[in-house]
């Protein structure tokens, strides 16, 4: 593997070639979030339908207000280098499993004989988890981990876990869905973030 | 014992929100500085009622700029736009809604009654639980299986629909002393069942209860005394075997083993078979078989197909005077009786010989029992050219016997149902 300062986009130099493991890294990485992200859809759709309606009912739009630690992913993201979105990518994923978790323990108050909606909340948790690890792992084989310091898990988990607990049902459901909703876009940011370093992507 | 209490119809309890963390603060509800947008704070927050009772909520508007209106505002419930008529502006900031005779939640995690903005918006929400009580559970059943555990299963009252989350918890301690123990593994046999997997004691009664909590109050069962040695049931019997009894043409013998788990206890098994015609649904029950391991069945139809099925009663375990719990029953063994020799319709001379590839309906008939067992029966093996095989075997042997002449009226070893 070559070590190249800036630009991590390979396929922008056709001259340097990945290693094929690293490509194969990449492309079971991609295909990892691509599978997480329809998993993040039937998450959805479980979410909604068992909290009742107006939550599954078209045109249903609480405000999209921003959640402590995690904001979706803004506009200009499409516009920054591909490792800056990775990194993004990354600290999102490590943002997540904590505010799932809450969800989770939420709803098991909320919907207790929903065991299918729990296991999937969890699941959520440890596959955003693995995925961000993924991410970070391909950066850090890319030469561009991030070195500085990062978000705080812990802090957000414990403001997520309170505020759960303490506010009224009707903002934890929305809360919820926020969080669910938050959790597929940045599933499937990173997937297309990832589809960018495959080999033939767009540079 | 204390009868069902009812809670009061009134709000749910609930702990005093603490100060605001920052996820809060992003939550629905709370005002954006300078944002020039308006919230709401609707009360009560998720109260709690009984079915057909009454509630009277408001709406009330903050926001920047203040003097904010409740003109226009109005409410939903479960995504549906409430009457007009329902509602009244209090004040210009507050909004009123009375409901009337209210129905049971549609689902658990509660009715979601919303304040709206004139456009539409989302200002605030509240869910309502609306149910009943929980009523005495009752029918408290257990079994032991044996004596290693114990399972109960029991009724909910009202048959179970409180529209509010109900929780059931069985209780379990020994009757002169002990503390109250709960039961931890629920649903195994159904929704409203527990198992105790271990640590039980013999020879000493226990109390066993139910109790069913939800938010509008609790209710407890009459409590069930037993001892584990009186509701002692085991695994149905291994090994059954149906075969022929020579050449009897409305006979089968069957044959079993007691069940092993309790081979050492001292106890007295009683045993049932069941048997039908392969098909029919009605299932012919021996009743009298006590402490025997093989039972000859007799005024069969010749050239049948038989399902026969055995079950066990382990009673006077240790001496209890119980009667004990049948086990499951065996899985299905299935034998033919011979078929009459006697000449006519269906006799054995137009039964085509092994291995010829005719399709009368004597072989489209084992087809269609041969396709069926292999999926009920787990033998995977069985096929036309094994069915031939053995009427080719069973020529040969039936030949040998008749120039040797009937000896002894014992079973031939014919090959039986599938083994389990």
């Amino acid at each position: 593997m070559s070590r190249r300062e800036g630009s991590l986009a390979p396929q922008a130099d056709s001259s340097v070639s990945l290693l094929p493991h690293l490509e194969a890294k990449i492309r079971q990485t991609h295909s990892l979030a691509h599978l997480l992200t329809k998993y993040a859809e039937q998450l959805l759709q479980e979410y909604v339908q068992l909290q009742g309606d107006p939550f599954g009912l078209p045109g249903f739009s609480p405000p999209r207000l921003p959640v402590a630690g995690l904001s979706a992913p803004a506009p200009s993201h499409a516009g920054l280098p591909v490792h800056e979105r990775l990194r993004l990518d990354a600290a999102a994923l490590a943002a997540l499993p904590p505010l799932l978790d809450a969800v989770r323990r939420r709803q098991a108050e909320l919907n207790p004989r929903a065991p299918r909606l729990l296991r999937r909340l969890e699941d959520a948790a440890r596959q955003a988890r693995a995925l961000g690890a993924a991410v970070e792992a391909l950066l850090a084989a890319l030469g561009a981990a991030n070195r500085g310091p990062r978000a705080e898990p812990p802090a957000a988990a414990a403001a997520a876990t309170s505020a759960s607990a303490a506010s009224g049902v009707f903002p934890a459901k929305v809360l919820g869905l926020r969080v669910c909703g938050l959790y597929r876009e940045w599933l499937s940011r990173t997937e297309g973030d990832l589809g960018q370093l495959l080999p033939g992507g767009p540079a | 014992m204390p009868a069902g209490r009812r809670g009061p119809a009134a709000q749910s309890a609930r702990r005093p929100p603490p100060l605001l963390p920052l996820l809060l603060l992003c939550v629905l509800g709370a005002p954006r500085a300078g944002s020039g947008a308006h919230t709401a704070v609707i009360s009560p927050q998720d109260p709690t009622l009984l079915i057909g009772s009454s509630l009277q909520a408001t709406c009330s508007v903050h926001g920047d700029p203040p003097g904010a209106t409740a003109e226009g505002l109005y409410w939903t419930l479960n995504g549906r736009r409430l009457p007009p008529e329902l509602s009244r502006v209090l004040n210009t900031s507050t909004l009123a809604l009375a409901l009337a005779n209210l129905n049971g939640s549609r689902q658990q995690s509660g009715d979601n009654l919303v304040c709206h903005a004139r456009d539409g918006s989302i200002l605030a929400g509240s869910c309502l639980y609306v149910g009943l009580p929980p009523e005495k559970p009752f029918n408290i059943s257990c079994w032991s299986k044996n004596m290693k555990d114990l399972t109960c299963r029991w009724t909910p009252g009202a048959h179970g629909e409180t529209f509010l989350h109900t929780n059931y918890s069985l209780k379990y301690k020994l009757r002169w002393y002990g503390q109250d123990n709960t039961c931890e593994e629920y649903h195994t046999v159904g929704p409203h069942s527990c198992h105790i997997p271990k640590d039980l004691a013999l020879f000493t009664p226990y109390e066993i209860w139910v109790e069913a909590t939800n938010r509008l109050g609790s209710a407890r069962s009459d409590v069930l005394t037993l001892d584990i040695l009186d509701v002692v049931t085991t695994d149905p019997p291994p090994d059954v075997h149906v075969s022929r009894v020579g050449g009897l043409e409305d006979q089968l013998s069957v044959r079993w083993v007691s069940p092993p788990a309790l081979k050492d206890f001292l106890f007295q098994a009683k045993y049932q078979i069941r048997y039908r015609v392969e098909d029919s649904v009605d299932w012919k029950v021996v009743d009298d078989v006590s402490n025997q391991t093989s039972c000859r069945l007799a005024g069969l139809k010749p050239g049948t197909v038989y399902f026969v099925q055995v079950r066990c009663n382990p009673f006077g375990i240790y001496g209890s005077k119980k009667a004990g719990i049948w086990s499951e029953w065996s899985h299905p063994t299935a034998a033919s009786t011979p078929r009459s020799e006697r000449p006519g319709p269906g006799g054995g001379a137009c039964e085509p010989r092994g291995g010829e590839p005719s399709s009368g309906p004597v072989r489209r008939e084992l087809k269609q029992f041969l396709g069926w067992l292999k999926k009920h029966a787990y033998c995977s093996n069985l096929s036309f050219r094994l069915y031939d095989q053995w009427r080719a075997w069973m020529q040969k042997s039936h030949k040998t016997r008749n120039q040797v002449g009937r000896r002894d009226p014992s079973p031939s070893p014919l090959p039986t149902g599938p083994a389990r």
